[in-house]
């Protein structure tokens, strides 16, 4: 059933832009960019893809398959889930591969290493948990949900990219093996979060969506 | 048997109240569910598939209560909105090819039967069919998973006469050859005169009668007038059951 709903998410539901948004992983080897930016576009793809929903009637069609109603909420998750999780690891080898080429690291802000991705899960995990419960407050209004999410996130990332550059937090800058050992906790941290926050998200979004007048 | 079962349901809005609905949809047979615009049509189908959150009410479909039984109920009926349809910009094989993953008794044999019958071409997009063609595309969904309840929602709507008579006709046929039952909401009373055996009208919100047709015409006989020889049509009874006074 899980694999039907993303079957159906992504040949039906997902918006072209989603995909575009995906493959914008390969950021993180531009020479002076503030890959936070990346995390924008995780964001962003869900978001077109929910207003598409809106303009396609697919929470209609999928709350009339042989499915519980909480499955259209499940089947909206993991497309998230998998959309952002598939950027990461695109992005992953760009990141390994910009050490060699560019070893005078990024100017503009966080370098693309592991605390980097710890800290994208936990913008991820707040983006998804907003925009979920509030998206499925009513199953429409899609506009406001991204307002309130983005405003959080905004702050997140631009939180991530201005504390590099205090001497006390340099450690989160560096891609030296030693340097990135110690940020093991951060992505720890990120993919318990990012975790937990999915796991709320879909138990929050699915009773609200349950009082939902279609 | 009855393959529809529907007990006192009702729904309050802020402005709408559906209250206490029940009728009984037995096997093989076709009912048209009747009102004006805003009647409460839309909200008791909805009501039924846990679209809505009805306040009251139990629905048992198949023998089986509804929405302790949701995904089984739903593997066995067909549903079409008429006027609402997904994924306009798809090409159909793309909306097949997801929808029949859903369902555990999809006959592609029977798809492909139905499509060619209807004269549908798989590689159009949902959006170039005309749409007495959409009606008839949903149809061949539903008809394709061996759907034994349609519960169509308006389908007739918006359609010219000889489509409207192509789709009553074809639903005529599948009661009869299939041994399907059709549930089917509209407000063209010549919709009902051309297929329906039993007549459930909806006033208000609330429920007036649901009844055969015979019987149903039977019982608006006290609007008779003077010059009425025979029995009244249903346009007449449900005219004549709506009329308006107005004293500007």
């Amino acid at each position: 059933m899980i694999y039907n709903l993303l079957h159906k998410e992504l040949r039906l539901a997902a918006h072209p832009n989603l995909f575009v948004f995906i493959l914008l992983g390969v950021l993180v080897i531009v020479p002076a960019y503030p890959y936070g930016v990346v995390f924008l576009f995780g964001c962003l793809g869900p978001y077109i893809t929910f207003m598409y929903g809106r303009e396609t009637n697919d929470i209609y069609y999928t709350s009339l398959l042989p499915v519980k109603k909480a499955d259209t909420v499940k089947a909206k998750c993991l497309l998230m889930v998998l959309s952002q999780i598939t950027q990461l690891l695109i992005s992953l080898p760009f990141a390994i591969l910009r050490v060699h080429i560019l070893p005078d690291g990024n100017p503009v802000g966080i370098e693309a290493n592991v605390a980097f991705y710890g800290f994208g899960l936990i913008i991820y995990s707040v983006f998804n948990l907003i925009l979920l419960t509030q998206f499925f407050k009513t199953g429409y209004k899609v506009g406001k949900a991204f307002i309130v999410a983005s405003i959080p996130i905004l702050f997140l990332i631009i939180a991530m990219e201005v504390i590099v550059h205090f001497p006390n937090y340099k450690w989160l800058d560096s891609t030296s093996p030693d340097m990135m050992l110690r940020q093991v906790p951060v992505l720890i941290l990120g993919i318990i979060i990012y975790i937990l926050g999915m796991l709320a998200a879909y138990k929050i979004s699915a009773n609200r969506f349950q009082k939902v007048d279609l | 048997m009855n393959i529809l079962s529907v007990k006192n349901l009702s729904k309050t809005y802020p402005n709408f109240v559906l209250d206490n609905i029940s009728f009984d949809l037995p096997q093989s047979k076709i009912m048209g569910l009747i009102g004006v615009n805003g009647a409460g049509k839309t909200t008791t189908l909805k009501s039924m598939l846990n679209l809505v959150n009805p306040d009251s009410g139990r629905i048992e479909m198949f023998g089986k209560t509804f929405i302790e039984n949701e995904e089984s109920c739903k593997q066995e009926i067909g549903v079409v909105f008429g006027g609402t349809y997904f994924f306009n910009h798809k090409k159909l094989k793309s909306i097949t090819a997801v929808t029949k993953r859903f369902y555990k008794n999809w006959d592609d044999k029977a798809y492909e039967k139905y499509m060619k019958a209807f004269s549908l071409t798989e590689d159009k997009r949902l959006k170039e069919l005309s749409s007495g063609m959409k009606v008839k595309y949903m149809l061949a969904l539903a008809l394709s998973h061996k759907a034994r309840l349609l519960i169509l929602d308006e389908p007739t709507s918006g359609l010219d006469p000889v489509s409207r008579d192509d789709i009553l006709g074809l639903l005529v046929n599948l009661v009869k050859t299939k041994d399907i039952s059709v549930l089917f909401s509209t407000h063209i009373t010549s919709d009902l005169e051309k297929c329906a055996d039993h007549i459930t009208y909806i006033k208000d919100g609330k429920l007036l009668i649901s009844a055969s047709k015979p019987e149903f015409i039977k019982s608006f006989d006290h609007l008779k007038e003077q010059k009425d020889k025979g029995d009244l049509t249903l346009e007449e009874i449900m005219i004549r059951t709506e009329r308006s006074n107005y004293d500007i």
